[in-house]
């Protein structure tokens, strides 16, 4: 599975929405996620791919791509995937 | 008041009122553990800080939200160091909405944090603690008393955490541990700037008697009191460090709000 997709997973399974409608564009609002979905997330994909995402880093995702995007290029950067 | 050759675990310890509890239990002589979830440089930087006070800090992620990750900070500190003196439970969460909009999930993170960690990390620490006594602070606030706006889930986790202890106090005290909760009116942290952010607080509630915001070091004084040996007959208590706001609300009614 690729970054995205297992970040894709775990939006979904916390906002319990079909991963299907999740796209690049989402916006949190798009997708229902509240600050509490969003800080969920944000502890699933640290413990999944075991990187800290700083909160200011955070509030600068404007959608879900944002996030994903964020999420490749640490990952990439520490030689994992 | 030394709490020299202590072994302190301050939960949240990273920053905010944790923070500032961990650095007054340096500065009185004990080792400091601070526990830290999202914010390993923010926590490392607080140990450094802690080091340079002439005692041992180390850090240690776990959420207190997950019982698992409780054992395993636990595991950790009883095959390190096999004991443990002093625990803070401090860190918190919660989300701000009205009541209308509260769901289970809210409840769940915000209960799983804020009162159930100090169940789950005092019966770990008790353990750590057999023998030798101990001390355990649960951190508190005036939501658990008084209504203020969008905070339902966070003042009832408080109050059950404010219940717990008194359980906790009187179980625990035949094994000379003692157990109390320091409440404080808002705080300057940067978790009241998050707050303002989620429409929970307003400054204008805030005002105090004493005539200045509540600040973490006023916090801190307390909790490093309750974990001295003259507080060693307190237990079970809340104590309200407020500069006088929740008993003067009615003077301030009084006076229009002026």
């Amino acid at each position: 599975m690729t970054v995205e997709e297992q970040i894709r997973e775990i939006v979904a399974r916390i906002t319990r929405v079909d991963p299907t409608i999740i796209t690049r564009e989402s916006t949190f609002k798009d997708i229902k996620a509240d600050s509490l979905d969003v800080v969920q997330a944000l502890v699933a994909v640290e413990e999944l791919f075991e990187i800290e995402i700083p909160d200011e880093e955070a509030q600068k995702f404007q959608s879900f791509g944002d996030f994903v995007s964020y999420v490749e290029s640490r990952v990439s950067k520490a030689g994992k995937v | 008041m030394s709490l020299e050759g202590k072994l302190a675990l301050v939960t949240g310890g990273g920053r905010g009122i944790g923070k500032s509890i961990a650095l007054k239990l340096a500065s009185q002589g004990a080792d400091v553990i601070v526990n830290f979830f999202r914010h390993r440089e923010t926590a490392a930087e607080t140990a450094r800080e802690i080091e340079a006070l002439g005692v041992k800090a180390e850090t240690i992620r776990a959420n207190v939200g997950d019982p698992a990750k409780i054992n395993e900070m636990f595991d950790t500190i009883e095959s390190k160091h096999g004991r443990l003196d002093i625990l803070i439970s401090n860190a918190a969460s919660g989300v701000g909405r009205p009541v209308m909009e509260v769901d289970t999930k809210a409840w769940e993170w915000t209960m799983d944090i804020n009162a159930r960690a100090l169940l789950l990390c005092t019966q770990r620490a008790a353990r750590l603690m057999e023998g030798r006594g101990g001390k355990v602070v649960g951190i508190s606030s005036l939501g658990s008393h008084y209504v203020l706006p969008n905070y339902t889930v966070v003042g009832v986790s408080k109050a059950a955490l404010e219940a717990l202890t008194r359980y906790l106090a009187i179980e625990l005290a035949p094994q000379n541990i003692c157990i109390n909760t320091v409440a404080a009116s808002a705080v300057e942290t940067d978790a009241l700037k998050f707050y303002f952010k989620e429409g929970l607080a307003n400054a204008s509630h805030y005002l105090t008697p004493a005539g200045r915001m509540v600040t973490p070091e006023d916090v801190a004084n307390v909790v490093a009191f309750l974990c001295s040996e003259e507080a060693f007959m307190i237990r079970g208590q809340t104590v309200i460090v407020d500069g006088g706001t929740s008993v003067g609300l009615f003077a301030a009614a009084g006076k229009g709000g002026e």
